[in-house]
């Protein structure tokens, strides 16, 4: 799914980043270096992971399953491959633009800004989450707000409030990182401070070489019987990617 | 002939009072026509100034100019081809009321629990106040400063159906030339107030050189506006409008071209006074006509008197049919007092709150004020006056027709 941190694909901490951030053990690290190396961490500097998206309604639920590639912060491609009937609808962002590609009516639409704040493919997401990847670490300023021990894991709980000309609507958000730089949750706070939706990683473990959250759930705090849960089956991170996997007629035209 | 004048207007007047009750019903019933003529159409007239007044303050002006393509497509693409500030320095030299230059695009704002399309207009605040339909006394917060005002004003509505409020920050995205998506958050300064909740509704005012910077598009408008004196009459203004931008092809409209149907409602409403004015008529008419014809019946014998005494039928004729214009004077003279008192009770507006909904559908507010037109008034007085001479000209040519001995003999 490449293409949302709060969709936290997978990332493997790569000997590469590791290198980049400094050594958290000796010293507390800086708001902005832990996002910063989070981001990093579900990201990597290429990836490729199968994940299903499962999104539940008060009377109904379903189930996708696609394909996702990310290279670099900006380009990403996902992709159904099942249940049939959405088989090969995609979704291609570079550089905060999007597009979406439907087998059905054969067109690729350019997502105009006018729809960034919908739903992508019916979830609890909308198009702006997935588009929008690299907000989260030049749009924002960050704070430390406490250092917590869980265990054998240290938890960084992080403020992060929108610069004043951020295309962001929330007031605050709270991440809680953890000392392996996943993403244990992000909580969006409305501007007069009161919780409006919660992602949550549900479960965590290594996959593809790197610590990462197996399965998220975003859920309003409105509608408890609502929620869109992503869950990661296999990945692979810094792998080789051709530039020409992420371009319009690939989106249309899938070279397998 | 001077002197059969006075004589027989001294006389009408007398016949008008001999018979005062049959004179005093008539002349009520002529009073209150006229009444309803005027005052009617008064109100009308108000609902009618106030729909094109809502109407031209929200967009055309009494003039405007547009790139050829924006009224098709209202985009950023179709910017002006002239620079901003070149437009401005050739306006400043044009006879107008007021003008003003503006990007107007469609556009979408989110708060953190609604999304709303809107039409995002980024103007000189400085250029725009005198004129914006903006009710900026009552404004909560403040209005834009400056053209780079970073902070946006939304109507009441809106910031009801965001849940936002003066202070906080909402998103808005629109679409540069080139298609990328351009947002940025805004910092609410001002909730405004409008006389049509759709206006509360539709328009987000942001200063003119911040959503220039946001959709990358410096020193570049999508519309030139301008006021003329009288809006009846726009051609003065864009005719010289059309003078400062006709030469690189852009297109300037009045608001009659710009808006078809509030012009042709205006024009329509013409007609219908005329119309109005006529069918009231036709239900006095019949009542003058029967009160002349009746006022000679009466008076066979007295008719055939005055034809024996050598009384000229042209005497006759003129007695009755200044009979019948002295009755249509004073009912007239009342009619149109009573008028300009109803008229000068409801100067400040009546309450029509009650169909507010409806009204707002027409483009009008819920607080209906009289415009009282002179025109209109001369067009009442004028068509009571002329239809009223020729209704009485059939009992007066019968009058003045009677053979004498017959008239004389005749029992009454």
């Amino acid at each position: 799914m490449t293409t949302s941190h709060r969709m936290s694909l997978p990332a493997l901490a790569g000997t590469i980043l590791l290198a980049a951030v400094p050594a958290f053990a000796s010293e507390t690290p800086s708001a902005d270096d832990i996002v910063r190396a989070a981001v990093d961490q579900w990201r990597g500097l290429s990836s490729q992971s199968e994940v299903t998206m499962t999104i539940r309604r008060p009377d109904w639920e379903r189930t996708m399953t696609m394909e996702a590639w990310t290279k670099g912060d900006e380009r990403s491609l996902v992709r159904v491959t099942a249940p049939a009937r959405d088989r090969g609808n995609g979704t291609l962002t570079n550089d905060n633009n999007m597009w979406s590609f439907s087998p059905k009516v054969n067109r690729v639409i350019k997502i105009p800004s006018s729809m960034m704040s919908q739903s992508w493919m019916g979830s609890d997401f909308s198009n702006k989450d997935v588009a929008r990847t690299n907000d989260i670490i030049d749009q924002y300023t960050h704070t430390l707000l406490d250092t917590r021990v869980d265990g054998d894991t240290t938890v960084y709980e992080i403020e992060s409030v929108p610069l004043e000309e951020a295309a962001v609507v929330w007031g605050r958000e709270v991440l809680l990182i953890r000392d392996d730089y996943v993403i244990a949750e992000h909580r969006f706070y409305d501007q007069d401070n009161e919780l409006v939706k919660t992602l949550t990683s549900l479960e965590i473990g290594e996959l593809g070489g790197r610590m990462v959250a197996l399965r998220q759930r975003m859920q309003s705090v409105d509608t408890a019987d609502e929620w869109t849960e992503i869950a990661v089956l296999s990945a692979a991170y810094d792998i080789e990617l051709p530039d020409n996997l992420f371009t319009l007629s690939n989106l249309r035209n899938p070279r397998d | 002939m001077s002197t059969t004048l006075t004589v027989s207007a001294a006389l009408a007047w007398r016949n008008l009072w001999r018979n005062h009750r049959r004179t005093l019903i008539m002349l009520s019933a002529i009073s209150v026509g006229t009444w309803a003529m005027i005052f009617l159409t008064a109100l009308t007239q108000g609902m009618v100034t106030d729909m094109v007044r809502q109407g031209l303050a929200v967009l055309p002006g009494h003039a405007q100019a547009h790139h050829p393509a924006f009224r098709d497509d209202p985009n950023i693409v179709n910017l002006l081809p002239i620079p901003d500030s070149e437009l401005e320095s050739r306006l400043v030299g044009g006879d107008f009321v007021a003008w003003s230059t503006r990007i107007n695009v469609p556009a979408f704002v989110a708060s953190e629990r609604e999304t709303r399309g809107v039409t995002l207009l980024g103007i000189d605040p400085a250029r725009e106040r005198d004129f914006t339909f903006v009710e900026l006394d009552t404004i909560d917060g403040r209005f834009l400063e400056t053209a780079d005002d970073t902070g946006v004003v939304i109507g009441r509505k809106l910031a009801e159906t965001l849940e936002t409020r003066v202070g906080k920050r909402i998103v808005v995205m629109s679409q540069s030339p080139d298609n990328e998506v351009a947002d940025r958050g805004f910092r609410v300064v001002g909730v405004f107030r409008a006389e049509l909740p759709s206006q509360e509704e539709d328009y987000v005012f942001v200063g003119k050189a911040t959503v220039q910077k946001l959709l990358g598009v410096p020193d570049r408008v999508t519309e030139a506006v301008v006021f003329g004196n009288d809006f009846r009459n726009p051609e003065p203004v864009l005719g010289q409008l059309e003078g400062f931008v006709s030469a690189d092809g852009v297109t300037a409209q009045s608001w009659k071209d710009l808006d078809v149907y509030l012009s042709t409602t205006l024009a329509a409403m013409d007609g219908f006074v005329l119309v109005w004015v006529i069918v009231i008529f036709l239900a006095l008419s019949f009542g003058l006509v029967n009160t002349l014809l009746m006022a000679v019946f009466e008076r066979i014998r007295e008719i055939g008197v005055m034809l024996a005494l050598g009384v000229k039928p042209a005497a006759i004729l003129l007695q009755i049919v200044l009979e019948s214009m002295l009755l249509l004077g004073i009912g007239l003279l009342i009619g149109n007092l009573l008028a300009f008192a109803s008229v000068e009770l409801i100067s400040d507006g009546i309450d029509i709150s009650m169909v507010a909904d409806g009204m707002e559908m027409m483009g009008a507010t819920s607080r209906l004020v009289p415009d009282l037109r002179m025109q209109d008034v001369v067009l009442a007085n004028g068509v009571v006056l002329l239809l009223g001479f020729f209704a009485s000209l059939s009992p007066a040519w019968r009058a003045s027709r009677y053979e004498p001995v017959e008239a004389i003999t005749t029992v009454q």
